[in-house]
């Protein structure tokens, strides 16, 4: 594999998980950030710190970049979890963009010009491997409780309440799961670039995995990886016709969420070729038929 | 002690008094209807009652216990629960699923049960699963567990939000308008499925109805507001001979 599409391919899967936090938190709750861009910064920077200059091993680096995302995605997001989801949106753009100014400022981390020479232990293999944990995350996240408690809050915040469901709760768990992830991807891509500085983080990046995720269709997992992948590559293809690019792939996206404004992939998930609606049923029949064999069991 | 009752609920928005001096008890087991010409403030009781919206003054307590101040979700988690006049379900999600979603409020199991598929996890999964299927089927949806709720006819959508709302295993249930669009045949069927739910289970069930011959037939008492004012309390059959309410429904005789 020549070097190029290696590196194409890994700093994508870095990406892709990135994108699996923002399927939960777009796709699954129905909430818009701009602001993922800064989470992953703050993974990125972490581990550049303590990587490079305190020579902290990979997986430590990794883990203090998560914690650091959650808890900056826990403080600034609290006030806002009871507000209309508007709010998040604006919230998050400007929560970004101050975590870009102040890293601009800060001395430790070289300011604009970034931190260059970090050790590089992330591989093609690596990456690939954070990515199936990524989308393992998400997947188990959508089947669990949580997933249908995330979707009854995007579908109907009122009747969620209503039938007892903590919507501020839910939101936050949301949240801080897809700025978790983007902390993770921050870590992997610093040890992968070898280089940070804050430009690199801009809410544009942020603005553009959210328009993935809606391109893939915002309610399959599936559509949002197979978006990540086909988009990224087809910009990296592109990058030929530079001052064509924006305008074809913007146009790519417009056309499909005019005409098809579930996504490409709409509801439709990998899983559901091998998983169909008959097996369910009977799988669910099964399981109750045990439930009311052991009753009579009991009864006896 | 009455299982809910209400003690001079007050309810304004701006000028418009939505609800004024409203009380009433119900106890356990017991339907009561409310009715009233649109815009007479029946909707706004349930809203106070479920906590959307919070009294400007008054009390409401639940066995006993006040619950005038608390959050939504906590009110249902109390025992209240309910449905709406235009339905609310769930998009995005199946029939069975939407019936689990009002069990997980309460299911036992962390995040971390949920990525590790934790024993703990599955128990509590195949319980609610297990649970809103035979809701689904005590209110007639066995055959429909995987559907859509959008692909379902009017009719059993509202039986949906009613086996939503009943998976809860509340102490009060709210029915906003239940009969509405229904066609009589569904009517019938409704009014069986709300008198089976007093039967046997036990639920106190407060009624809000515009189809009168439903309302009628199956509740105990009835409380009849216009204005945002009770005008009227009594039986069926006192409330239909009543003055006043011939009044409020027919307007005054020239």
């Amino acid at each position: 594999m020549s070097i190029y599409v290696e590196s194409v391919l890994t700093f994508t899967s870095i990406t892709c998980i990135t994108v699996c936090g923002l399927y939960i938190l777009t796709g699954l709750t129905g909430m818009f950030s701009l602001g993922q861009a800064s989470f992953m910064a703050l993974g990125a920077y972490a581990a550049a710190v303590l990587g490079k200059l305190y020579h902290w091993p990979f997986i430590p680096c990794l883990l203090v970049g998560i914690i650091l995302s959650v808890v900056t995605g826990f403080l600034s997001g609290y006030p806002i979890m009871r507000l209309r989801k508007e709010y998040l949106t604006l919230i998050t753009l400007c929560y970004g963009e101050a975590i870009i100014a102040l890293l601009n400022q800060s001395n430790i981390t070289g300011g604009a010009l970034g931190m260059s020479d970090i050790p590089k232990h992330t591989t093609l293999i690596i990456a690939i491997l954070f990515l199936i944990f990524g989308i393992y995350f998400a997947w188990c996240f959508r089947h669990s409780k949580f997933g249908r408690m995330a979707i009854a809050i995007k579908s109907d915040e009122l009747a969620s309440k209503s039938m007892g469901i903590n919507m501020a709760a839910v939101k936050m768990r949301s949240f801080l799961c897809a700025a978790g992830l983007a902390g993770l991807a921050g870590g992997l891509y610093a040890f992968y670039l070898q280089y940070v500085d804050p430009s690199l983080f801009g809410w544009r990046k942020s603005g553009e995995w959210v328009a993935w995720v809606f391109f893939g269709g915002v309610n399959s997992l599936t559509g949002s990886i197979v978006a990540t992948f086909g988009l990224s590559a087809l910009s990296q293809f592109f990058s030929r016709f530079a001052d064509y690019q924006v305008l074809i792939y913007s146009a790519m996206v417009l056309l499909v969420l005019n005409f098809k404004p579930n996504g490409v992939f709409g509801y439709w998930e990998l899983s559901d070729l091998f998983n169909t609606r008959d097996r369910r049923m009977q799988r669910l029949l099964k399981e109750a038929q045990t439930r009311e064999g052991a009753l009579k069991h009991e009864q006896t | 002690m009455s299982r809910l009752e209400l003690k001079h609920v007050y309810l304004s928005f701006g000028g418009v008094k939505a609800v004024q001096d409203f009380s009433m008890q119900a106890e356990e087991g017991q339907i009561i209807g409310i009715i009233g010409p649109n815009g007479a403030g029946k909707t706004t009781i349930f809203n106070v009652i479920s906590g959307i919206y919070t009294a400007d003054s008054g009390q409401i307590f639940l066995d006993g216990e006040e619950i005038t101040q608390l959050a939504q979700h906590r009110i249902a988690l109390k025992g209240i629960s309910r449905t709406f006049q235009n339905i609310r379900l769930f998009h995005g999600l199946n029939c069975l699923e939407n019936v689990q979603t009002t069990l997980d409020a309460s299911s036992k199991y962390n995040l971390l049960d949920a990525i590790l598929m934790t024993p703990r996890r599955r128990k509590e999964e195949k319980r609610t699963r297990q649970r809103a299927l035979s809701e689904l089927e005590w209110v007639g949806l066995g055959e429909y567990v995987l559907e859509n709720p959008e692909n379902l006819s009017y009719g059993l959508q509202r039986k949906l939000e009613i086996a939503r709302a009943l998976a809860a295993d509340p102490k009060v249930l709210l029915l906003d308008e239940p009969a509405a669009g229904l066609n009589p045949k569904e009517v019938q069927e409704l009014m069986k499925l709300i008198l089976r739910i007093r039967d046997e289970r036990g639920i106190t069930i407060l009624l809000i109805e515009h189809r009168l011959e439903l309302v009628m037939t199956v509740s105990e008492r009835i409380y009849v507001q216009d204005f945002g004012e009770t005008i009227a309390i009594g039986t069926p059959a006192e409330v239909q001979n009543n003055p006043e309410v011939i009044k409020a429904y027919l307007g005054e005789e020239e």
